[in-house]
């Protein structure tokens, strides 16, 4: 069993710690993701795992054999590394490149023998750059290129493949079939992969662990279910997201939100009627903003529950695929009352959720401020014959008002509980330009945006 | 299509030798061809005689007594050295491009760029100025070459070390260590040009670089510095090949990259100290001798290094000939020649071939 074991690693540059007390140890078929942000010492760890920064402190043991203590030729026959952006010169053909990988193999002034081409081949097989054998490196592709190096670290017949950030400047396709091989080769080969990657979803989807580096410190390591959650992502890159489990990779995969922003605490509750993904990126918004945001009623395992939950929305629910029942109705009413203001997304209304919208129509008889997003015609999504367009029809009768898109809703609603604040502090007379309310659309004036 | 592909790699080595042995031929055809140029007419035929009596056991069946003695004097002592200098010289400088340009995987890279150059001048310089009346001899090189020599390796190796960060040595840092002092040394170098006096003439003479007044032993002083510093860097080509993909997939790889790049240096720069001390500074011949090989017979330094000395050779050869010849009696400094004759070659094939450099 081979074993790759980084111990208490503590790296620097001159006097500054780039890199401390990581340890990790990896057996071979493990595929482990180095996950984190820009500065976190991911490519650093990747380099003193390949002999090229030495530690400060600690030790890399292959083998249990110092790493540091080894020549660079015999570690090149354990070692392969696929560099970030192969920084390739002169011209070489891509056959050349790949029987570079040979070299540690070689004596000093041997020619490539008939095994070493064999090797070679069979490498370039593997990776499917066989029939680039004879062109020039520089006239590939970025994914072709990349399939080369991989090809080059094969011929090295290595134990441990090192990729830092294999996936640069590659599209879908080549990103897939990449991560592909590399999984392939790990599984057949045996092989010890460690590879720097920014794409956590890829990472989810091919790694079998994962470490993930804050501030040059470990902040998890284990299993990708263990390591990537949204608590960990947000600590890490400060960004809210959703980890779900993907029924069709059976992998986890993200869904980030945008990032944090400082919020202004606006003291002013909106409550938002969703479902089924409409509401995530209003919830997140309004929350940015400063709002006291509630939600519901939604169903349980829904996409906007589980939203509402990551972002600490108090919530009415119900149980998964139930209809609401008269209890969670009042409860919803009780939410929407102590709100300022009420939001309808663009769900989907059934007979399970239709009594949201007769909830709203009665708060916006009692005359709460109420906006409807209509960015998909109640017409199409109403599964009710016709009961929910009548609903909708109802709740414009009444006051509410239309939009069209959500990234209009914030600059209304910004506008709303600014004037409502002036309403209520002051006795004085309103500024003429803020008299009118706005009206659907239309720009609300007077409003300074910050820059 | 890759079958064919696989079956010229295995062939790769013997195709290399031909190569080798065509051009070895190439640079003989070109030395005789060289020794038929000059003032006196000299036919062919005399010259094979001159040259075969010279060959042990060969020399018992030639007849030499239709060969004037002036003409063997002239062809043995006169032209033989100075063209024999050319190939020496041309070899030296193009095989030390093919060494800087392999490490620093740079294609402006030339011994010149470090300092070579500018440091032998200045040695020469102080030399005529201060020591000019010196007899010296010391195995072959007389005081003027020496100095010139250690100007050369010694600047080298000042800005080899000058560019040294902890064991390391940044190729952007060399080469602009190079560059800062090439300039300095250029202002003393006017400085003491300025105070020389009669020595100037001879100064700037020597800088325009050419091989007039070669001796024998100029010859057998410079010969092992090329020919064993040609050899010792064919030992580490193979590594110049894994330098190209970067210093650190070079070193995942197996290549000790800082012990190669300390010995092609200290070999080139060895290389270009000697033979710029007997033949003064001539440019181009080390910067684009090793491109146009290169775009002709690819990037492998395993042929690439060979193929571009000789081809170096024979070029500065026929170069000087040419600048023997060309201006009736006063001689054209190499250098221009080197320079005319070379450029719209080298366009011609940078056109044909621009694929290649992508740099």
């Amino acid at each position: 069993m081979v074993l790759l074991s980084v111990d208490g690693v503590e790296c620097r540059y001159g006097s500054v710690k780039i890199l401390e007390n990581v340890s990790l140890s990896v057996k071979e078929g493990d595929f482990v993701g180095i996950l984190g942000p820009n500065g976190s010492g991911k490519t650093t760890l990747l380099k003193s795992i390949s002999r090229t920064l030495k530690p400060y402190k600690g030790t890399i043991l292959l083998d249990k054999t110092d790493i540091y203590s080894m020549k660079s030729v015999d570690l090149a026959k354990h070692m392969a590394i696929v560099p970030q952006e192969s920084n390739i010169g002169f011209g070489f053909a891509a056959l050349d490149i790949v029987l570079m990988g040979r070299n540690p193999h070689m004596k000093r002034f041997q020619m490539e023998s008939e095994k070493d081409m064999a090797i070679v081949r069979k490498a370039m097989n593997r990776t499917n750059t066989w029939y680039l054998a004879d062109r020039p490196i520089n006239e590939l592709s970025g994914g072709e290129k990349q399939r080369v190096v991989i090809a080059r670290a094969l011929a090295q017949e290595p134990k441990v493949l090192l990729l830092d950030e294999p996936l640069t400047h590659l599209d879908m396709i080549n990103q897939l079939e990449i991560m592909d091989l590399v999984k392939g080769l790990c599984h057949t080969e045996r092989l010890i992969v460690l590879t720097v990657i920014h794409d956590l979803n890829l990472a989810a989807r091919y790694c079998n662990s994962a470490l993930l580096l804050k501030d040059r410190k470990v902040f998890a390591v284990g299993t990708l279910d263990e390591v990537l959650t949204s608590k960990n992502i947000k600590s890490v890159f400060q960004v809210d997201a959703i980890v779900k489990k993907s029924l069709v990779t059976n992998s986890l995969y993200v869904i980030p939100l945008s990032p944090q922003k400082p919020s202004l605490a606006r003291k002013c509750a909106i409550h938002i009627i969703c479902g089924a993904g409409t509401g995530t990126l209003i919830m997140k918004a309004l929350v940015d903003e400063g709002y006291e945001v509630t939600a519901g009623v939604l169903n349980m395992l829904d996409t906007d529950y589980e939203s509402a939950e990551l972002l600490k929305i108090p919530t009415v629910n119900e149980a998964p695929f139930s209809p609401i029942t008269e209890q969670t109705k009042r409860a919803n009413l009780e939410m929407i009352n102590k709100a300022a203001m009420l939001v309808i997304t663009s769900v989907p209304f059934g007979y399970g959720n239709l009594p949201n919208l007769e909830t709203s129509l009665e708060a916006v008889k009692r005359g709460v401020r109420t906006y409807v997003i209509d960015e998909v015609p109640i017409e199409v999504r109403d599964f009710t014959g016709g009961k929910a367009t009548a609903l909708m029809a109802e709740l414009r009768k009444h006051g509410a008002i239309f939009i069209k898109h959500p990234s209009e809703l914030p600059t209304l609603v910004n506008a709303t509980h600014d004037l409502m604040e002036l309403r209520k502090h002051a006795q004085t007379e309103i500024p003429g330009h803020l008299k009118n309310e706005p009206k659907a659309i239309t720009e609300p004036t007077g409003r300074k945006e910050p820059r | 299509m890759t079958d064919k592909v696989e079956s010229k790699y295995s062939k790769r080595s013997s195709r290399w030798k031909l190569i080798l042995l065509l051009l070895i031929v190439a640079l003989v055809v070109a030395i005789i061809f060289c020794l038929n140029i000059g003032f006196a007419p000299i036919s062919f035929s005399d010259i094979l005689t001159i040259l075969g009596k010279q060959i042990p056991i060969l020399n018992r069946s030639i007849n030499s007594s239709a060969v004037s003695t002036v003409n063997e004097t002239i062809i043995l002592q006169i032209r033989l050295p100075r063209v024999l200098a050319g190939a020496l010289v041309g070899a030296g400088l193009a095989a030390a491009g093919v060494m800087y340009q392999g490490v620093f995987r740079n294609p402006m890279a030339d011994s010149y760029l470090l300092g070579a150059s500018a440091g032998a001048s200045f040695g020469y310089t102080l030399a005529a100025i201060y020591a000019g009346s010196l007899a010296l001899n010391f195995f072959g090189f007389g005081i003027f070459q020496i100095v010139a020599f250690v100007g050369a390796v010694l600047t080298v190796f000042l800005v080899y070390f000058m560019s040294r960060v902890g064991n390391k040595v940044p190729i952007a840092t060399l080469l602009l260590s190079g560059i800062v002092v090439n300039i300095f040394i250029l202002a003393l170098q006017t400085v003491f040009e300025l105070r020389s006096g009669k020595a100037l003439i001879g100064i700037v003479a020597w800088i325009a670089g050419g091989f007039t007044n070669i001796t024998w032993t100029n010859i057998y002083a410079v010969f092992p510095f090329v020919l064993i510093g040609t050899v010792l860097a064919y030992f580490f080509t193979k590594d110049l090949n894994m330098l190209a993909m970067g210093d650190d997939t070079a070193q995942h790889l197996g290549v000790n990259t800082e012990r190669v790049r300390q010995i092609m240096l200290l070999t080139g720069s060895l290389i270009t100290g000697a033979v710029v001390s007997i033949s003064g500074v001539i440019g181009f011949v080390g910067l684009i001798i090793p491109h146009m090989t290169r775009l002709v017979i690819g990037p492998d330094h395993r042929i690439l290094l060979p193929t571009s000395a000789i081809v170096g050779g024979i070029f500065l050869m026929l170069c000087d000939s040419l600048a023997r010849i060309a201006t009736g009696a006063s001689e054209l400094p190499v250098g221009v020649i080197t320079a005319l004759a070379g450029t719209p070659f080298f366009i011609y094939l940078l056109r044909k071939r621009k694929t290649i450099y992508s740099l």
